[in-house]
């Protein structure tokens, strides 16, 4: 589903050359859950990023669902995103203009054939799936950090993506909601067959995953 | 998606109040200026209610004439205009007129009044509105009969809003009879007095018959627009003028519309109008004009579209091509224009009647018409268009910097142009 093949990501400045990442190769199956897990600066954000085609690697290319999309222009690499990936970031970022149903049609206004009727409708049933139905109307600052973290992923699994990078969705969570969040990824993964891959610190979260991918130094380590 | 993208525009107005109140305040003030200029320029120039035939209306106003290779320019005189000028075949009607102002006094009232003499013609090019009676005809004008038409506003003061017609008016120590009442004409235009009388009473009209130079000018319509077949024929008229006037070796006749008058190169040709330099000179004012108003609200949109950077990345990690947020973030520009536009338009209505207000202040004797710069479909169309312009102007570089953002960038937020 995923693969990576000799992905390097250098950041320069006049003065100095950070290796962020250092020629990486990694496979993720159709249907995996996978977990990314090593200390602060090892690179995982920066392979994530890089997966979910919103920044691009100094060197190596990426196949995503069989397809090479190293050399997408904007309006491919937009239209891939819409289609195939969904994100889930630790600090939800959700649009604090728009209500929690507004937010989550988001990705279906970019989907070409799709009605402002069937968006709502679908933003709805994916609110269904997250349990936060009775909140549609609320604006993201009037809701928990829970529950803006469910309102992301309603976001995340609207357009039915085959692959959801979470990005620490738990970071900015206590326990409980952490555990919440993790369940729905967890049922995600299980009920809809999504491939999903996830950034953590927490071993506890990791360890309810498939597989542990860990990284130290922009490589990966097992 | 334009549901969406209205609805956030105005969020956003409502939650950036500094810069919102800011840009209106910038757009509603130029597009006031915009709109009080237009609106004086298309009192000049455009057609209106009373000159709807404006744009195939040429003013002949000039005559050279030329001896020994001296020139000498003037008004023509209505003899002139009589022989050489009425009558041309691509015209419809001629019609000859001057403009003379008259002080009167009613009951201790002070009041100044625009008279215009002219002919029955001027009845035929223009269409006034007749609230009361009727124009002077042919056998008035020819026999000078003092007949008047008054404006609705000269009633007011002659008659105390009475009934006019069959009344008589004092002009000049004569009496004239009120045989017609009318709407007043636009006040910057050709039509525009307050009394008009048949030119015939004036009793100096005919004392040089030979006499090129005068304080006369005239209105030629044409019978199709076609003005060149016009000018060629006038021109034809001029060269055969040789032999007929003693004392000069050619003559020029200048006759041109409102808008060539306005917009031509050169005064001191009587060939077809050039709009060169005049209507570049003009195009760049008013560019400069919406340009700097719209590189500070470009600066302003800099600001307040940078702060929504993280909004961007979401959209774009969600599926948003870079044109598509170049086209969000104009549209929401336009939505926010418009607004500021409608303001301005109506800051416009209340600015142009103020300026009329100053205007008359300068001369109070001799006051124009409070409707004198009403705004026209015209100038509301292209104020709306300007608003747009606007809009477009200021929106599209802030939008497309922000579109190149890096998605990782944008979605750090802060002001990252």
């Amino acid at each position: 589903m995923i693969q990576l093949s000799n992905i390097e990501k250098v950041y320069r400045t006049k003065t100095i050359e950070t290796i962020a990442l250092n020629k990486v190769n990694l496979g993720i199956n159709k249907g995996e859950f996978v977990a990314i897990m090593g200390p602060s600066g090892c690179g995982k954000s920066t392979l994530l990023n890089i997966m979910g085609l919103l920044d691009s690697p100094t060197a190596g290319t990426i196949s995503l669902d069989g397809q090479a999309v190293t050399s997408f222009g904007d309006k491919k690499l937009a239209n891939f995103r819409n289609k195939k990936l969904g994100f889930i970031f630790q600090s939800y970022h959700l649009i604090n203009d728009l209500s929690v149903l507004d937010n989550v049609e988001l990705p279906l206004l970019y989907r070409d054939g799709v009605s402002g009727s069937e968006r709502r409708k679908r933003a709805m049933e994916a609110l269904e799936k997250v349990g936060l139905s009775a909140r549609m109307k609320h604006y993201p600052n009037q809701l928990s950090g829970g529950q803006r973290q469910r309102v992301a992923i309603a976001r995340a699994i609207i357009g039915d993506p085959e692959i959801i990078l979470a990005d620490e969705p738990t970071g900015n969570l206590d326990s409980v909601m952490g555990e919440e969040v993790i369940n729905i990824l967890l049922n995600l993964n299980k009920t809809d067959g999504t491939t999903i891959v996830m950034v953590t610190h927490d071993e506890h979260m990791a360890n309810k995953t498939q597989r542990i991918i860990r990284f130290f130094d922009g490589q990966q380590v097992n | 998606m334009m549901k969406n993208y209205i609805k956030i525009a105005f969020k956003v107005m409502l939650r950036k109040k500094y810069y919102t109140a800011l840009s209106l305040i910038g757009i509603s003030f130029t597009i006031m200026m915009v709109t009080v200029f237009a609106s004086f320029i298309d009192s000049v120039i455009g057609a209106n209610a009373t000159e709807v035939n404006r744009n195939r209306t040429l003013i002949f106003d000039k005559v050279s004439m030329y001896k020994a290779g001296k020139e000498t320019a003037s008004a023509p005189s209505y003899p002139f205009i009589e022989k050489y000028v009425a009558g041309l075949e691509s015209t419809e009607y001629v019609s000859a007129f001057t403009d003379i102002s008259y002080v009167s006094d009613v009951n201790g009232r002070l009041q100044g009044h625009h008279l215009k003499l002219t002919d029955e013609n001027f009845w035929k090019i223009m269409t006034f509105d007749f609230l009361e009676g009727k124009p002077f005809h042919q056998t008035e004008v020819k026999t000078g009969a003092r007949v008047a038409v008054i404006t609705e506003k000269a009633k007011e003061y002659f008659f105390n809003d009475q009934q006019a017609v069959g009344k008589s008016i004092a002009v000049y120590g004569n009496s004239y009879k009120v045989i017609g009442v009318v709407e007043p004409a636009v006040g910057y235009s050709k039509a525009y007095a307050d009394i008009y009388l048949p030119l015939t009473t004036d009793t100096s009209v005919y004392s040089k018959p030979n006499e090129i130079s005068g304080s006369y000018c005239a209105m030629l319509l044409a019978k199709t627009s076609d003005l060149k077949k016009v000018r060629t024929e006038l021109r034809g008229r001029m060269r055969k003028i040789r032999n007929h006037v003693s004392g000069v070796d050619s003559v020029k006749a200048y006759a041109f519309t409102a808008l060539e008058q306005f917009s031509k190169s050169s005064s001191f040709r009587d060939d077809e109008p050039e709009y060169g330099k005049t209507a570049i000179a003009l195009i760049v004012v008013l560019i400069l004009f919406m340009l700097i108003p719209a590189i500070s609200l470009i600066n302003l949109n800099l600001s307040r579209i940078g702060e929504r950077a993280e909004e961007i990345g979401i959209r774009k990690s969600f599926g948003a091509t870079s044109r598509a947020v170049i086209n969000q973030l104009v549209i929401e520009n336009i939505i926010i224009t418009l607004v500021g536009g409608l303001v301005g338009l109506g800051l416009a209505i209340y600015a142009s009647q103020l300026l009329v207000v100053v205007i008359n202040s300068f001369d109070p004797l001799f006051k124009i018409p409070e409707g004198s710069l009403i705004l026209s479909w015209r100038v509301f169309a292209s104020s709306l268009f300007s608003c747009l312009l606007f809009g477009l102007l200021s929106g599209v570089y802030p939008a497309w910097k922000i579109s190149r953002l890096n998605v990782i960038k944008a979605l750090r937020g802060g002001n990252n142009l």
